[in-house]
């Protein structure tokens, strides 16, 4: 198990985002998270990744507890200095990439694993390195991301979580903001990650590539897990009415 | 808006500071104390716009008839001279924050004779109008409606602007332009944009040495005398000044170092 | 006075104005940031103070700030104020430019999309870190046309020098003038602002053409 969320409440003012929702990734596994927007997928993603703090529940990542709640129901984190910990456990490609601009392909990738995880740079060079050539755009290392395409750009974003060597990698949206046609090569690279069974959780729009790729398919709605189960299971006989009713939407 | 508000009340509050403070600590900041020992600093605060009272001479170093007199004082008592060029408009604040000793730079004495201790007058000025010969302006009364030019913060300007000085002839004028230097104002006179300068005789002479077209009205529009201005309590200094100033008129050093400045020479007033 | 010794005298005065100029620079660029990052502290008193400094700064002529720093100790606290004349003159002028670098900053620190913190955050870089990588290399870039500006600023204002009667080039131009009755000395001290100012817009010029390697 790589990371358990239990009972997880989060809300923004006065508008509940998530409502008690757990769920568990296993070593290996590729999820899908499908729902409408403003179903909480993305609010789901951000705090597992920490960049939210959660009202209420339990994460834990590796059976290690990062939060979890007291007794009057307010959730506490572990102290900073360890959540640092934490975080190299998780990846996240977000829909907009977020590359920095200042700084050359190459050295987005190799910046945080030199300067946080303080490993040396020859051995992240390498590593990078070895990313690229995988996705496909070697020759673009000495390339600043203004130089390249979106779907490159977000190859990058990939390669730039990766060479931190997480224990799983989330992904949020990761098409979306890309034109169609290179929406393929982005979905190719996460494909080809499957294959070698890296731990996954994709929030996506993209329908036919998380029935064909993941292992398992939860579908949002309201702040709940409205439905969840195998992606033939859900895709193609969906037991709740909600889950018919936003399929039916796609297959027009 | 609030912020607006906030920030001008600050401003002012430390303006308003000034004053009151000055009141009080006057005394701290007084010369007088150690000015009988060898080892006195006169610190000397003029403006350096001042020819030829006190200014960058032909060398560019400090200097003028004001800057050689105080120099002259110094060596007569055997204290050590330091030149204090202030900006004009803060002279006030330069004298009573003690970072000089007086104001001694062609002041004028006249009009401001109960706001400092006076040292004795030692040179008479007059304020004159400079016309270009020309121009057929000779008289006063020819200046109705003609333009006429001043540099701010001067005898001549404020004699302008004063009801009991010359107010009321600087209302026949067509108009009275303000200056930052008079080396502008004359140079405004030479090209024709203005038909006449307000200023000391002193001043004027100075300008107009090396040129032959311009001349004087005449008719003076004032009268006045430059003196020595010190803080109201330091009479310890300001007796000291005088005694020196008598002595060096005595010797035959104050017509000597007057001799060195034609364009005031006729106006100093220890020598005669 | 011949030309040769009025450039001379003259010439001592421009490097005073450069002493202005350098000095305060060199303490008003980093101050300017700390007093940004003072404004988003979090503690409220801070920011407000802050905010008190910079509108004051920004409300009042620089001509009066020099004046309050030089004769403040005084009047506020009886103390003299002897050799206190230059000390308080670059005081003035970099408190004063900071304020105006710490609001350039801080328009460029709040143009950093948030994406750029939340990358960072999630890459497990410090906040220590996520300032100096991250978030300054791109608000430098950002704020050169406007920092420019403000140093092409300064090199005018530092004739403002002569409120206080330190003998920088401006102040000794207009005595010069007046003495020789010659406008002369102002065009000398044309030009050098002229000349001084297209170094500056030169060497500003190479920087940002430095930071052109990405958009």
């Amino acid at each position: 198990m790589i990371i358990e969320m239990k009972n997880i409440r989060k809300h923004f003012g006065g508008l509940e985002v998530l409502k008690d929702i757990s769920f568990v990734v296993d070593s290996g596994e590729v999820v899908s998270i499908i729902g409408p927007s403003g179903s909480g997928k993305s609010t789901l993603l951000r705090c597992a990744t920490f960049l939210e703090t959660i009202d209420g529940g339990e994460i834990t990542y590796m059976g290690e507890r990062a939060a979890y709640t007291v007794e009057d129901g307010k959730a506490v984190y572990v102290p900073h200095h360890e959540l640092r910990h934490f975080r190299s456990y998780c990846g996240l490609v977000f829909q907009q990439f977020h590359l920095f601009p200042h700084y050359s392909v190459l050295k987005n990738l190799i910046d945080a694993p030199v300067e946080v995880q303080k490993r040396s740079r020859e051995e992240a060079v390498e590593t990078a390195m070895g990313l690229l050539r995988k996705m496909g755009i070697e020759d673009k290392a000495d390339a600043y991301p203004y130089q390249l395409s979106g779907g490159q750009q977000q190859r990058v974003a990939i390669a730039r979580a990766l060479a931190m060597k997480p224990e799983i990698l989330f992904f949020d949206e990761p098409t979306s903001a890309l034109d169609p046609e290179l929406t393929g090569e982005v979905l190719k690279v996460i494909r080809q990650l499957a294959d070698e069974r890296m731990t996954m959780v994709v929030v996506t729009h993209e329908m036919p590539f998380a029935k064909a790729v993941s292992n398992r398919v939860l579908f949002m709605d309201g702040g709940v897990i409205v439905e969840q189960g195998h992606p033939l299971q859900v895709f193609d006989n969906p037991q709740e009415d909600r889950t018919k009713q936003f399929l039916r939407v796609f297959e027009r | 808006m609030m912020k607006k508000i906030i920030a001008t009340l600050m401003a002012f509050t430390m303006l308003a500071a000034v004053p009151c403070a000055a009141a009080s600590d006057a005394e701290t900041a007084s010369g007088a104390e150690a000015a009988s020992g060898e080892d006195f600093v006169f610190k000397h605060g003029f403006d350096l716009d001042y020819p030829p009272y006190s200014y960058r001479d032909e060398k560019g170093d400090i200097g003028g008839f004001d800057v050689e007199m105080a120099q002259a004082v110094c060596e007569y008592y055997g204290w050590k001279y330091e030149p204090v060029p202030f900006n004009w408009d803060a002279k006030d604040a330069e004298l009573n924050a003690g970072s000089c000793d007086c104001i001694w730079s062609g002041f004028t004495m006249n009009g401001r004779e109960d706001d400092y201790l006076w040292s004795k007058p030692y040179s008479d000025n007059t304020q004159m109008i400079m016309v270009k010969k020309d121009s057929g302006i000779e008289k006063l009364d020819d200046l109705a409606g003609k333009i006429v030019g001043v540099q701010t913060s001067t005898s001549a300007y404020d004699l302008l602007n004063d009801e009991e000085g010359q107010a009321a002839l600087a209302q026949t004028f067509g108009s009275l332009e303000v200056y930052e230097t008079y080396t502008i104002a004359f140079n405004d006179l030479k090209a024709g944009a203005i038909d006449a300068i307000a200023i000391d005789v002193t001043s004027g002479n100075f300008l107009m040495s090396g040129e032959t077209d311009y001349a004087f009205l005449d008719e003076a529009l004032g009268s006045e005398q430059y003196a020595i201005g010190f803080r109201k309590d330091d009479t310890e200094l300001c007796d000291k000044i005088n005694a020196a100033l008598d002595a060096l008129a005595k010797d035959g050093t104050f017509d000597k170092i007057g001799k060195k400045y034609p364009e005031i020479y006729d106006y100093l007033t220890l020598n005669k | 006075m011949t030309l040769i010794t009025m450039l001379t005298t003259m010439s001592e005065g421009m490097l005073r104005t450069i002493g202005i100029f350098v000095l305060t620079l060199v303490g008003s660029l980093p101050l300017g940031m700390i007093v940004a990052l003072l404004r988003k502290s979090r503690f409220s008193v801070i920011r407000l103070l802050i905010r008190v400094y910079i509108s004051v700064i920004r409300g009042t002529p620089l001509m009066l700030q020099l004046l309050v720093w030089y004769f403040g100790p005084y009047y506020l606290f009886g103390w003299s104020i002897r050799g206190w004349r230059f000390p308080a003159l670059i005081l003035g002028f970099i408190v004063n430019y900071a304020a105006y670098f710490a609001e350039i900053y801080r328009g460029g620190i709040e143009s950093i999309p948030a994406g750029q913190y939340e990358a960072a955050e999630v890459l497990g870089y410090s906040k220590g870190q996520t300032f100096m990588r991250i978030i300054l290399p791109q608000v430098i870039k950002r704020i050169m046309p406007s920092v420019t500006n403000e140093v092409i600023t300064l090199v005018k204002d530092t004739s403002l020098a002569f409120t206080l009667a330190y003998q920088e080039v401006f102040s000794l131009a207009k005595q010069i003038s007046a003495s020789q009755t010659s406008f002369m000395p102002f065009l000398i001290a044309g030009i050098f602002y002229f000349v001084a100012n297209y170094v500056v817009a030169f060497i500003m010029e190479r920087i940002e053409k430095a930071l052109d390697y990405y958009k």
